[in-house]
């Protein structure tokens, strides 16, 4: 399985490239309403660094930085950040995810709260696919054995 | 004679009861002394390992402000937008990965001048690009003769560099020079496959690694682990 080669090059280059890569990565995510890129695209760089992880270290190095347990939190809180946007906008009276009605809330003008709305929303959905890549990856590497039992009490 | 012998009894007896309350006196405060004894080593055991902690946890907050400054001027240049909103989230963003993973960025790091190796570094760069443009031509004069004198082969030596840093820059210089190519690294031992004889004697004289030793100051290291040793030893010596 993966893990058993060490390759120091990897595993130098991999540590030292992974937090800037995170940083591109909420840097997509952020600006994505100004420029190409957005949630989608942010969230599977941001996944990335974590497989990437995985990948040149270890399962076990990148659980002890994201657990299993915050991985499923995070994707729910990531839809529920979405969801909850667009019940907000249907709250105020306009349609679902009509973001111009969130001015009467955060107290700017409409286009203005527009594109806080989209960055809100963009930030949802990056933390919804970061969750989704790497649980994803971690189902298929470990061929869905969790070590780590999720228990909601 | 009988009453003599009595008193010589009970005398006797007397100086063996002293005796043996002197004994148990010393032994009293002999074992008060121990324990006062290792309960001061405990306490300093305590002490040192508290600081040692501090200093550990110093260090850690020290590589965690360099790494945030590190990636907030990563976002600055790629964001190149200087109002508050952006700035603000650059700050969010960058404290973010920095408390992620700065234990990545600086895992096994050695004190050293950055100053001193970028000067080396400058120094050492025409050196290199001549190597690769010598490299170049040669590997170029192997495919064009019409013979083709190419003797392919894998040699192995064993480094002198200690640092991970250090060997995955003397692999990479391996391998940005053409005709040779590194294939793994196994414990400070090189794998590189070498095109000729010739490419394979220049690698063996071992000129590009003890360049690579001056620039990354290898020669001249002192690891940060060290210094916390060493400042231990010293603490425990005061």
């Amino acid at each position: 399985m993966i893990g058993q080669i060490e390759d120091v090059i990897i595993q130098t280059f991999c540590r030292l490239i992974i937090p800037f890569m995170q940083v591109f990565a909420l840097y997509v995510i952020a600006h994505g309403h100004h420029s190409p890129g957005g949630g989608f695209q942010g969230g599977c760089i941001l996944g990335a660094s974590f497989i990437l992880l995985c990948v040149a270290y270890d399962i076990g190095e990148a659980k002890g930085r994201m657990s299993e347990k915050l991985n499923v939190m995070l994707c729910s809180l990531g839809v529920i950040i979405f969801g909850g946007i667009g019940v907000v906008c249907l709250i105020l009276g306009a349609n679902y995810l009509d973001y111009g009605i969130l001015h009467k809330l955060l107290r700017v003008d409409v286009p203005q709260a527009r594109s806080l709305g989209i960055l809100g929303i963009e930030i949802g959905v990056g933390f919804a696919v970061m969750a989704a890549m790497i649980s994803i990856f971690l189902n298929l590497a470990s061929r869905g054995e969790h070590e780590e039992a999720i228990e909601w009490e | 004679m009988e009453v003599t012998v009595l008193v010589q009894a009970t005398d006797k007896a007397f100086e063996i009861l002293e005796k043996a309350r002197n004994e148990a006196r010393e032994l009293l405060y002999s074992s008060a002394k121990l324990t006062s004894e290792t309960k001061s080593l405990a306490e300093r055991r305590q002490a040192r390992a508290f600081l040692s902690g501090a200093q550990q946890s110093k260090l850690a907050l020290r590589n965690f402000t360099i790494a945030f400054f590190v990636l907030f001027a990563f976002w600055i240049l790629l964001s190149a937008r200087f109002d508050y909103f952006h700035l603000t989230l650059g700050i969010i963003c960058s404290m973010l990965v920095a408390y992620m993973s700065h234990d990545l960025l600086f895992s096994n790091i050695r004190l050293g001048d950055v100053r001193i190796k970028a000067r080396r570094f400058f120094a050492a760069a025409p050196w290199f690009l001549g190597q690769i443009f010598s490299a170049n031509l040669h590997v170029a004069y192997l495919a064009l003769s019409p013979k083709m004198p190419v003797d392919p082969q894998i040699i192995r030596f064993k480094t002198k560099l200690e640092s991970d840093i250090s060997w995955v820059a003397l692999a990479n210089s391996i391998t940005l020079t053409p005709g040779t190519i590194t294939v793994d690294i196994r414990e400070g031992e090189f794998f590189v496959h070498a095109l000729d004889r010739k490419v394979a004697y220049e690698l063996s004289t071992g000129q590009m690694e003890d360049k690579i030793a001056h620039v990354l100051m290898e020669a001249d290291h002192v690891y940060i682990q060290d210094v916390l040793d060493v400042s231990r030893i010293f603490g425990a010596l005061k």
